[in-house]
């Protein structure tokens, strides 16, 4: 008998799948945030502009989204060059320039409408997930 | 606690600096096929990243440096993902068959999506190109230049060199000359069409490959 698939423990006397299913479990995730590491960008970027740095602390601490900085940075690339975003070089105290962005028209109608299709998603989602979500916290108590 | 002299820290900070600067050096190395100013771009960019970031944790050393590093991935990688993207973009603006190989060949070593339109665009390509080569091959051997039905129904595409294959009928005669040169540039047309409506949808839904 199992309670837990991804606690590892045995499913009728065979080999637990619990770390198969764990794994399967983070590549997935992995996915997930790299799908929406694009409108999480943006998002960020929608109160003013902000460099770099800024935009990694922006995520990791409002999204918990943990991601690769050798990611952003060419996909802040990639978003300019889409036209979603521009940037401009700022003298900074440090003594190096910080490279600022910000969203250009185009990149807001695209947030708005990416954040449009995330939440009817999402509330879709939610609703089908609820029978899962309920025998969860059955688990959980 | 062992309090560092201003020796030791001038030594680590000279490493630190080293270090960095190797990183981008390497950057720069792998970035080559950008322009010039793209590439002072992205390299001014990175350094400021590293020695703010460095400066914030309270740590200038050399191993807050190299963590640092770490999380930014190896250089290669981060210039692979500025190149696909460059390369893609000025080959879906060119239609360029060149630029866009380069830059399947940039994304295929990111993803297996990239991979496979990679090879999907080179055998489209090469299909294409053996075509066309067999059709303005013809006059010069014309009697074995053209798609070819062989003994065990296999057919063979031949550029003409070599001899006459034995119990081998060609199939096009003199038509190979401008079937070989509509169909081969057709099929290098079509294939065009489809890698670039690949990387399309690679740069809208942005299908980057690092994590």
């Amino acid at each position: 008998m199992i309670e837990d698939p991804s606690r590892g423990t045995l499913l009728r006397g065979e080999p637990s799948p619990g770390s198969a299913v764990r794994d399967g479990a983070e590549k997935w995730e992995v996915q997930l945030r790299k799908g929406s590491l694009e409108l999480a960008i943006l998002a960020s970027l929608w109160d003013g502009r902000l460099y770099g740095l800024e935009i990694l602390r922006r995520l990791e601490s409002d999204s918990e989204l943990i991601v690769s900085e050798g990611t952003v940075y060419p996909l802040l690339s990639r978003l300019k060059s889409l036209k979603l975003v521009d940037s401009e070089w700022v003298e900074s105290d440090g003594g190096h320039p910080r490279k600022y962005y910000r969203l250009t028209e185009a990149g807001k109608q695209w947030s708005l409408a990416m954040s449009r299709v995330w939440h009817e998603f999402s509330a879709s989602m939610t609703k089908l997930l609820t029978p899962l979500t309920n025998e969860r916290a059955g688990k959980e108590k | 606690m062992k309090l560092a002299s201003g020796a030791e820290i001038l030594k680590d900070q000279t490493a630190r600096d080293q270090r960095i600067d190797a990183y981008l050096a390497r950057l720069r190395r792998g970035l080559a096929g950008l322009s010039a100013e793209k590439v002072l771009d992205i390299v001014v960019e990175l350094r400021g990243h590293i020695l703010e970031k460095s400066a914030r944790q309270g740590h200038a050393g050399t191993k807050a440096v190299e963590s640092i590093l770490g999380m930014l991935g190896s250089p290669e990688e981060l210039a692979a993902q500025y190149l696909a993207d460059d390369l893609l973009a000025r080959a879906e603006k060119r239609r360029s068959p060149v630029l866009l190989i380069r830059g399947l060949a940039h994304w295929a070593s990111m993803s297996a999506a990239g991979a496979l339109v990679l090879a999907g665009g080179l055998l489209g390509y090469f299909l294409g190109g053996s075509f066309m080569l067999a059709g303005f091959l013809k006059p010069m051997h014309p009697r074995t230049a053209g798609l070819w039905r062989l003994a065990g129904d296999v057919y063979s595409l031949r550029l003409g060199f070599g001899s006459v294959p034995a119990g081998g009928r060609e199939l096009l005669g003199w038509w190979m000359l401008p079937m070989g040169l509509l169909l081969g540039g057709g099929l290098c047309f079509l294939t065009t069409q489809i890698v670039l409506w690949c990387v399309r949808e690679f740069r809208r839904t942005l299908d980057v490959g690092g994590q």
